[in-house]
């Protein structure tokens, strides 16, 4: 008959499993690495703005107001989702994990939920303000561009479209999943 | 300093962590060595603010369950290793019988729930039941109740 006592044993007799040579050392090197990377994301994301920003003064977008408009709902959608993904994923690594279990669950759990009611509210109002912006420099290509490139830039925008779609309702279920298995 | 004390923590406990990711990921050592490293990762970046309120095992513990729980809930449902890694890369001679038991023991604690599955872990790590209380955040009498079910549950599981 089995006892609790002898699972206990196979357990405590399974062979131990040591450090790695040089262990404790390659964790502070890779946390070195990641402090490497989050400045790299910070300086990439700096650049990116900047950019928008001399070409909108480069291409004169602010003679037209119609263009501007439009650039700017498109920059601004998406400047304002990645600033909100940036400062989301910034706070999950902030979450305490030094807590007792019972309240480190709790604050997943709080967190999971404020995030899937962004996903709810902000990501439709985001691609919503996106596409407006993109139909609104619709007339600007068709002056300027050859029938051909309109015609490829209004089916490449669409399945971009579905793909940021399908990307966001993948996000949704995802984290979904992981509240309920909280 | 924290370096050498970062050092000595790890090499003490690397040990303790690696098994309970071992009962989390159903014996498989990758995904296992995976945690253990996330865990670490934690453990130095809050040893600054480590203040002997507990011991410092309790306080690595806790840190191991919340990220352990957090990080497979991430990756969703994680199978069952077909073959312990971790015994056959031992020089430790295994019967098969021994690999077979601890295989079933491996699976019934799968089949637990989350919070089943942690508590029983720590206890088979043989945590004293005041400790795996403050590590869960529940009353050290409903610990004492949830361990004395658990172990039923298990032992029938593994008899099947």
């Amino acid at each position: 008959m089995t006892t609790f006592e002898e699972l206990k044993s196979d357990w405590d007799n399974q062979p131990k499993q040591n450090p790695p040579r040089g262990g404790s050392e390659l964790i502070v090197q890779k946390i070195n690495g990641l402090k490497r990377k989050q400045w790299i994301t910070n300086i990439v994301l700096l650049i990116t703005v900047l950019i928008l920003i001399g070409f909108f003064f480069y291409v004169e977008a602010y003679n037209n107001t119609t263009v501007t408009f439009a650039l700017f709902l498109m920059v601004s959608s998406l400047l304002v989702r990645i600033i909100i993904e940036y400062f989301s994923i910034k706070k999950l690594q902030e979450i305490d994990v030094t807590v007792n279990s019972s309240v480190f669950n709790d604050n997943i759990i709080a967190y999971y939920k404020k995030r899937i009611r962004t996903h709810y509210i902000i990501t439709p109002i985001i691609i919503i303000l996106y596409s407006l912006g993109f139909i609104l420099l619709l007339p600007s290509f068709k002056k300027y561009l050859s029938e051909g490139f309109y015609t490829y830039i209004i089916f490449s925008a669409i399945i971009i479209l579905i793909i940021m779609v399908l990307f966001f309702r993948k996000q949704i279920k995802k984290e979904l999943s992981i509240v309920k298995g909280l | 300093m924290l370096e050498n004390q970062f050092k000595s923590v790890y090499e003490a406990n690397y040990p303790k962590v690696i098994r309970l990711c071992l009962g989390y990921t159903n014996g498989d050592t990758i995904l296992s060595k995976d945690l253990a490293q996330e865990i670490f990762i934690k453990v130095w970046q809050n040893l600054k603010f480590f203040r002997n309120q507990s011991s410092i095992s309790t306080w690595i513990y806790r840190i191991a369950v919340n990220t352990c729980l957090l990080e497979l809930r991430k990756k969703g449902t994680v199978r069952l290793s077909n073959q312990l890694n971790h015994l056959e890369q031992s020089n430790d001679n295994f019967s098969e019988e021994k690999e077979a038991k601890l295989k079933q023991l491996y699976k019934c604690i799968s089949s637990l729930k989350t919070e089943s599955k942690s508590i029983i872990l720590l206890e088979l790590e043989g945590l004293p039941q005041k400790e795996i209380a403050e590590i869960m955040g529940l009353s050290h009498e409903v610990i004492r109740v949830r361990i004395h079910r658990i172990k039923i549950e298990l032992t029938k599981c593994v008899k099947k």
